[in-house]
């Protein structure tokens, strides 16, 4: 049995970005990452590569889920 | 940022049996906590982190890494094994 749903969220960037707050224009500004393990993961919806709308919460008390983030690493954009 | 109709090409092309999921809006990205402000010749731009992100049955956080160590999965599913093991056992 499946216990595991793998998820990869493909985030490969067009310079077509948002563009940021002003004060942080001058330099590199390493993203917060303010969850920590025994947090309650926070609920998100995503649409996935079949045109699904896929919940984190449709998953809770019945798969594990492993998130991957990839940027730029498959579809070159 | 892919759509989903390239995420779709490329999952047909290298035959991925998992969802491949567009964060188009930032939404997830930034409750998260996993987008990063670059400068690229004066203007910031935001690119998402690499990182992986176990969330058990429980919608727990078992394990989050982001930047360079997470371009290695291996202690993931480390994580990812153990957590079966523990579920299996009970």
């Amino acid at each position: 049995m499946k216990r595991f749903l793998a998820a990869v969220l493909l985030f490969a960037m067009t310079l077509v970005l948002t563009p940021a707050p002003a004060q942080s224009q001058k330099k590199e500004e390493v993203a917060k990452m303010t969850l920590k393990v025994g947090d309650k993961a926070p609920d998100f919806t995503l649409l996935s590569d079949k045109w699904k709308t896929i919940k984190l919460s449709d998953y809770h008390g019945k798969k594990n889920v492993f998130l991957a983030v990839y940027v730029l690493a498959f579809t070159g954009g | 940022m892919d759509s989903p109709a390239a995420n779709a090409a490329f999952a047909k092309q290298i035959g991925i049996t998992f969802p491949l999921l567009s964060d188009m809006n930032h939404k997830m990205l930034t409750t998260y906590g996993i987008l990063k402000t670059y400068d690229v010749q004066g203007d910031g731009y935001q690119w998402a982190l690499r990182a992986n992100i176990v969330i058990d049955k429980d919608g727990i956080i078992q394990h989050i890494e982001g930047g360079d160590s997470a371009v290695d999965p291996n202690t993931a599913v480390a994580i990812c094994t153990d957590l079966h093991k523990k579920q299996s056992a009970q």
